[in-house]
């Protein structure tokens, strides 16, 4: 509180024109996608909890959210009002793609949820479980078709960590990237693919509604919501979560940054929050400070590891 | 081609060249793009440079065909135009591109206002830049502070709506 | 409780007088706020989504349609009086709409949108109510190969907007796809003529391209013929209103609209700009007169401003059913929807009828409302036209640049904004038409990426085009559209084609 009265000070005496308290956070993702979710998510809570008066989303899809960081980072600067969403995507992405943006060019302030990624078939499709699809991969990878987000994300690196997992040569799968979590989704149910991977929380309502199938999860333990397996029941060695962060602009004041986290903090902790993940079926996985940052370090310097490891970064 | 009823004279026959002489350098442009793009098709065999090269090879198609039609057809008489209003419209956009960030939307958009009339003959801009600048207020009022349209603020904004 | 009885309550409740000056004070920002050139739906619509937060939900839902409604159909109208498309989907409008208003016939060309809008919205809606789920079924039906049957239709029915010249037609709309590899590749993630610049990255932004060739080549080409040079724009030339022969031209386009726009505004990957190119184009294939679309052809704003209403209430079916926005504004709609507490996904219909059927009859009402509100502001929105011309694309300008700065205030893309203005222009003066510029930035990536998923799918097997009714179906019709026209003028000289276009019907 006294960091955001200060930052709110502070703000004022610059004459900043935005009031700290108004945000506008950027969604580098299409409409619809998790990034999307949690952007709508924290504008939903921050204003209803009082925490901000006046919440903005800004959607700018492509490339694994490096197009909306690229964006953000040059166009952001010492502007305390502007949160970006994030997330273990943007990370292999940036390796991917090559990207002259990093997260080191934006203020990352804290891991907000994480989310197994869910490997799931229509209803109508005759794969029973993971094993019977890790077969058919097998006698011929390019036969299954997978539908999930930008190549070389969070979706794309568990294919291709299954694949590695039960020998299969990783950069013979046949991955086919859709731009937002919606139109894969509509790619998985009209049977246009063979198998979709994509957030749990995506796949959950169409699976209850039974028109779709789970065949397995991507995290080391169960996912609340469904009894499909993890992978590692399955006997594959894969453990992926998909964790979603909150950045903030780069150059910014430790004053601002303070104010920021703080208010990130006052969301994490408060019941609409809660309330809203577990609707959303998110995990609460908040992590800030000097530890999150230790933590993104460690991340950043695994997922290089298994993108040279698939054949997707040289 | 129906181009023929040129009685009122739509394109010069130099027109013909210099867009076919663009054609073909924008196909060069993608061509080169395309090719230095290295192929990552996949299992789709066509990769991200493909449709660059593609487009290219349609542009220069074009290109010829521009050449053809320009060679055959000769020259056309333009309608007469006027460089002053044009240089008007185009300076009025660039200032504002240029002085949004320091001024702020209302005072980079009135003089883009001014200009513009000016290009259509009110040249008096004492009159003009006032009723520009007045305009753009009620317009950042409206759509910044009403609606929440995040618009740049600069020393007017400030000093009328509060910081 | 049958579907009937549940829309029957809804509307009763929606009745209350109370409720309906909520849908009147909707609509009227909707168009007030829509009919700004260059703010397009999508902009409309956030910006004045927070507006309904506090009323009661009934109120609320009902304000937030006749916003949506509103600021669908408030682009039309700059776009038929001033040439402004402020967004792709009223593109085709005003290729129509401004030759009529130019002629003094803006009235008609306003009516037929407005009651074009109206005739759509009301059988859309009431297809969402009972199609729905029949429709989502059929939507999930279209693949990478549909879709890209479905561009290549889209492609060729570009043509009708080529004007005179064939080559001029084709360069434009080369020029557009070449503009629109710029940008990240969606499939790879590897970037293509961007040289570099992280704004261009994000590709060229479509609003801004049809703005800055629109709006803003549009006022330097008026500008730079200088004061004598002018042809009189007519603000009013004979009756306001449509006349007989207006309506008879009129009815059958907004039904054909209809029929087209719904159906591809429920398809995930569809559009209602893409429902409006195909729209304009069979117009042009079916009309009894053809020698007047380019010169102001009402069938011309007719069929596609239905066709995009249609789209536009066509979204709300992945929507609501699926719990998928497939467009910007349907985004945000989705975040308008949770706010009252409606959670779209695929058991919405079961769970939350009421919501649903009082979303369904708020739609309704506002649709109503729209027409109410704009068939008498008609003689109003007319008189725009004798504002002198200094102040008028004065406030164009002012305008056309302030969507622009709201949404993206790069100097890149305020840069663009004046560098395709001075394209616009040059393409005006040497009669290149501008329409296809943006199509093929619209179109492009679209069939590009459902090309390059369709072989990927099908391991690079090209016979996947044609192995599905539809999509066999689908680049048939195409190549006849391409086809038959072609070989009948090189039978006739032309001669054929209209007699054959004025007797099919």
């Amino acid at each position: 509180m006294k960091h955001t009265l200060l930052g709110v000070a502070l703000a004022a005496a610059l004459a900043v024109p935005a009031v700290a308290n108004d945000y506008m956070i950027m969604a580098p993702a299409a409409p619809g996608g998790g990034w999307d979710g949690t952007a709508r998510a924290m504008q939903e809570v921050m204003q209803a909890e009082g925490i901000s008066a006046s919440v903005q989303v800004q959607n700018v899809p492509g490339a694994g959210g490096t197009v909306g960081l690229a964006q953000f980072a040059s166009t952001t600067s010492g502007d305390a009002s502007q949160l970006i969403v994030g997330g273990y995507v943007m990370v292999g992405a940036i390796l991917t793609n090559e990207s002259p943006v990093s997260l080191a060019d934006v203020t990352p302030i804290a891991r907000l949820t994480g989310e197994a990624v869910g490997i799931a078939v229509s209803a109508a499709s005759p794969i029973q479980n993971i094993n019977e699809l890790v077969e058919m991969m097998k006698a011929d990878p390019g036969s299954v078709s997978w539908a999930g987000g930008s190549a070389g994300g969070v979706d794309h690196i568990t294919v291709g960590l299954l694949a590695k997992a039960a020998g299969i040569d990783p950069t013979k799968i046949n991955y086919v990237a859709f731009s937002g979590g919606g139109e894969a989704l509509a790619a998985i149910l009209g049977n246009q693919v063979t198998v979709g991977i994509s957030g749990v929380g995506e796949f959950l309502p169409q699976v209850e509604a039974g028109t779709m199938r789970m065949l397995a999860v991507s995290t080391a333990e169960k996912w609340p919501g469904t009894d499909a397996p993890t992978l590692m029941e399955s006997g594959y060695d894969v453990n992926v979560q998909n964790w979603r962060m909150v950045a903030a602009a780069p150059g910014l004041s430790d004053e601002q940054k303070a104010a920021v986290a703080a208010d990130i903090e006052k969301l994490v902790n408060s019941a609409g929050w809660k309330a809203m993940l577990e609707s959303k079926g998110w995990a609460n996985t908040y992590l800030a400070g000097a530890d999150f940052d230790a933590q993104l370090a460690k991340e950043i310097e695994a997922t290089t590891a298994v993108l040279k490891d698939i054949g997707l970064v040289k | 081609m129906s181009d023929q009823k040129n009685a009122d004279g739509r394109r010069p026959g130099g027109a013909a060249f210099f867009v076919a002489a663009l054609l073909a350098a924008l196909g060069c442009l993608l061509l080169w793009q395309g090719l230095s793009i290295p192929d990552k098709g996949g299992y789709a065999g066509i990769g991200s440079g493909d449709l660059p090269i593609f487009i290219a090879i349609c542009l220069w198609l074009l290109a010829a065909a521009h050449v053809w039609k320009g060679m055959r057809e000769g020259s056309h008489r333009l309608p007469r135009q006027e460089p002053l209003p044009v240089l008007f419209i185009v300076g009025g956009l660039a200032m504002q591109l240029i002085l949004l960030k320091p001024l702020g939307f209302s005072i980079a958009s009135g003089l883009l206002f001014a200009c513009t009339a000016a290009a259509f003959g009110k040249r008096r801009i004492h009159i003009s830049l006032p009723i520009g600048i007045g305009f753009a207020l009620v317009v950042y009022g409206v759509f910044d502070r009403l609606l929440q349209l995040n618009l740049p603020a600069g020393v007017l904004e400030n000093l009328i709506f509060g910081g | 409780m049958t579907t009937f009885d549940f829309l029957l309550q809804g509307l009763g409740t929606a009745l209350d007088p109370m409720i309906l000056l909520y849908a009147l004070i909707g609509v009227t920002l909707g168009t007030a706020v829509g009919v700004l050139p260059g703010i397009g739906p999508a902009l409309t619509v956030a910006l004045l989504l927070p507006v309904t937060y506090g009323l009661d939900p009934a109120g609320s839902l009902i304000m937030f349609a006749g916003i949506y409604y509103g600021g669908m159909y408030g682009g039309s109208t700059t776009s038929i009086l001033l040439n402004t498309p402020g967004e792709s989907a009223s593109i085709v409008t005003a290729l129509e709409g401004n030759q009529m208003a130019r002629a003094g016939r803006g009235g008609p060309a306003l009516a037929t949108a407005a009651i074009g809008s109206f005739v759509a919205g009301l059988l859309a809606t009431l297809a969402l109510a009972f199609l729905a789920p029949h429709i989502v079924k059929l939507a999930l039906v279209f693949g990478p190969r549909e879709y890209f049957a479905l561009m290549v239709l889209a492609f060729v029915t570009v043509s009708a907007a080529f004007g005179d010249s064939t080559m001029k037609g084709l360069t434009s709309l080369f020029v557009g796809l070449a503009l629109a590899v710029v940008g990240i590749d969606g499939l790879t993630g590897q970037a293509r003529l961007s040289f570099g610049v992280p704004q261009l990255l994000d590709g060229i932004e479509v609003t801004t391209l049809a703005v800055a060739m629109f709006a803003v080549g549009e006022a330097l080409f008026v500008a730079a013929q200088g004061a004598g040079g002018q042809e009189k724009v007519h603000a009013i030339k004979g009756s306001v209103a449509m006349t007989r022969a207006d309506w008879a031209r009129s009815w059958k386009p907004w039904l054909r609209g209809t029929a087209i726009g719904f159906p591809i505004g429920a398809m995930p990957a569809g559009g209602a700009d893409i429902a409006s190119f195909l729209s304009y184009g069979t117009e042009k294939r079916m009309t009894r007169h053809p020698e007047e679309f380019g010169h102001g052809a009402i069938e011309g704003v007719a069929g596609p401003e239905a066709a995009n209403n249609a789209a536009a209430a066509g979204t709300l079916v992945p929507l609501l059913t699926l719990g998928l926005p497939t467009t910007a504004t349907a985004a945000i709609m989705l975040a308008g929807f949770q706010q009252f507490g409606l959670q779209p996904g695929p058991l919405l219909f079961a769970t939350a009828p009421q919501l649903v059927w009082g979303l369904i009859a708020s739609l309704l009402i506002a649709n109503f409302m729209l027409l109410v509100l704009n068939l008498p502001l008609i003689r109003l929105w007319v008189k725009l036209l004798t504002i002198p011309r200094p102040w008028l694309y004065a406030g164009i300008l002012l305008f056309a640049t302030l969507g622009t700065i709201g949404v993206n205030p790069s100097p890149v893309e305020l840069s663009m904004l004046m560098v395709f203005g001075l394209m616009g222009y040059f393409m005006r003066l040497h009669g290149y038409p501008i329409a296809p510029v943006v199509v093929g930035l619209i179109l492009g990536p679209m069939a590009e990426q459902q090309l390059r998923r369709a072989l990927s799918i099908s391991q690079g097997d090209w016979t996947t085009l044609v192995s599905t009714p539809l999509s066999a179906g689908l680049l048939l019709v195409a190549l006849l559209a391409l086809v038959v026209p072609a070989f009948l003028r090189w039978r006739g000289k032309g001669a054929v084609l209209a007699q054959i276009a004025g007797d099919e019907d």
